[in-house]
């Protein structure tokens, strides 16, 4: 009987577990100082926009400013409650599959290769909600949204979506041999 | 020092597995492909206009439609977000039943109505492709008295039962 055909569970590295549960307090954090700093991050941002009036489509009149602000400060507030939401799921995502391809893919390189991908696509794909919500103020809406899509959401993403469709692949080769066997 | 922990079958684990990666995957699709999703939406209710009752009435139709694409892309959303909490949940109770149920056939029944529960997200999917199909109300029946409804039932059942099992353990 190989290691993948045990019936019990193998841990996955450390270092893994150590990112999974850096992204879980990292969104505990996130949603605590969300509605402990609720009013301070809304005047950074509104701030941020009003010194860019020109990025914002500002025009000057009180009535027309006020609903694009408002709806950018929405965008804003969503970017920190997705951050939240998906760090903290994220992190049991990793925990999860991590530890299946611990215990399933009987090679080392293929292992370490969906691990390393499960670990940096779960842990760097929230972080997009910060980056869109943090460039919001500076490089309005679409810009700042297109440049987390590109620079976070696409990469990290790909990787998770790949790694699990892999992974998935894995488990079930390993149904199949051990039904051979 | 501590013993191996037992897993659940690889088939349970397969399920949880493919549940999260089909709620990752929607959610890039959601996210990535919306112009998209949101035509072949208002083609299938152009196409079923009767289950969906136009009137012919311009102003009419186009709220009826906007209603239904944006139920469906509800459902799509509600897929994505259920997949990866459900996905979730399945790994985690049936790693938990693996490792505390001692007998085999109470741990094969928790099994089957958690993965049965584990099914759950796909009647999102039904929810979103009936509304186009069949108009916004006997869509959203449909998928919540065939689907959503057993399946949920399944889930909760499991977890209760789980429960059940580590209480009786513990006394």
């Amino acid at each position: 009987m190989t290691e993948a055909d045990s019936a019990t569970w193998r841990v996955p590295p450390r270092w893994v577990l150590l990112v999974a549960v850096l992204s879980i307090v990292a969104a505990e954090v996130g949603g605590g100082s969300m509605a402990r700093f609720k009013v301070e991050l809304t005047r950074w941002a509104r701030d941020g926009m009003l010194a860019r009036p020109s990025v914002h489509g500002l025009v000057g009149v009180r009535d027309v400013d006020e609903r694009i602000l408002d709806e950018a400060l929405v965008k804003f507030d969503a970017g920190l409650r997705l951050f939240h939401m998906h760090a903290e799921g994220m992190g049991l995502v990793i925990i999860a599959t991590s530890m299946v391809a611990a215990t399933v893919i009987p090679n080392a390189a293929a292992r370490r290769t969906i691990i390393a991908l499960l670990t940096a696509g779960g842990a760097g794909y929230p972080v997009g909600y910060l980056v869109w919500s943090a460039l919001i103020p500076s490089h309005g809406l679409e810009r700042s949204k297109t440049i987390a899509e590109w620079l976070v959401w696409v990469p990290f993403g790909t990787a998770t979506i790949v790694a699990l469709w892999c992974l998935a692949g894995f488990v079930a080769w390993a149904m199949i041999s051990r039904r051979r066997a | 020092m501590s013993r191996p922990v037992r897993r659940p079958p690889l088939g349970v684990v397969l399920v949880a597995l493919v549940m999260l990666a089909l709620g990752e995957t929607a959610g890039a699709a959601m996210s990535r492909l919306k112009p998209e999703i949101q035509r072949y939406a208002a083609g299938r209710v152009a196409t079923n206009a009767g289950a969906h009752g136009f009137s012919g009435s311009a102003e009419y139709d186009d709220e009826v439609r906007d209603r239904a694409i944006f139920t469906a892309e509800a459902g799509l959303s509600f897929f994505h977000l259920h997949g990866e909490g459900v996905g979730l949940v399945l790994f985690f109770a049936s790693a938990l039943v693996a490792a505390i149920v001692p007998g085999r056939r109470a741990r094969v029944v928790l099994y089957l109505l958690l993965t049965l529960g584990g099914l759950f997200p796909l009647g999102y999917l039904v929810y979103g492709a009936a509304v186009l199909e069949m108009g916004r109300d006997a869509g959203i029946e449909l998928a919540e008295r065939w689907i959503l409804t057993p399946l949920g039932v399944a889930a909760i059942a499991g977890l209760v039962g789980l429960w059940l099992a580590m209480a009786r353990r513990r006394a």
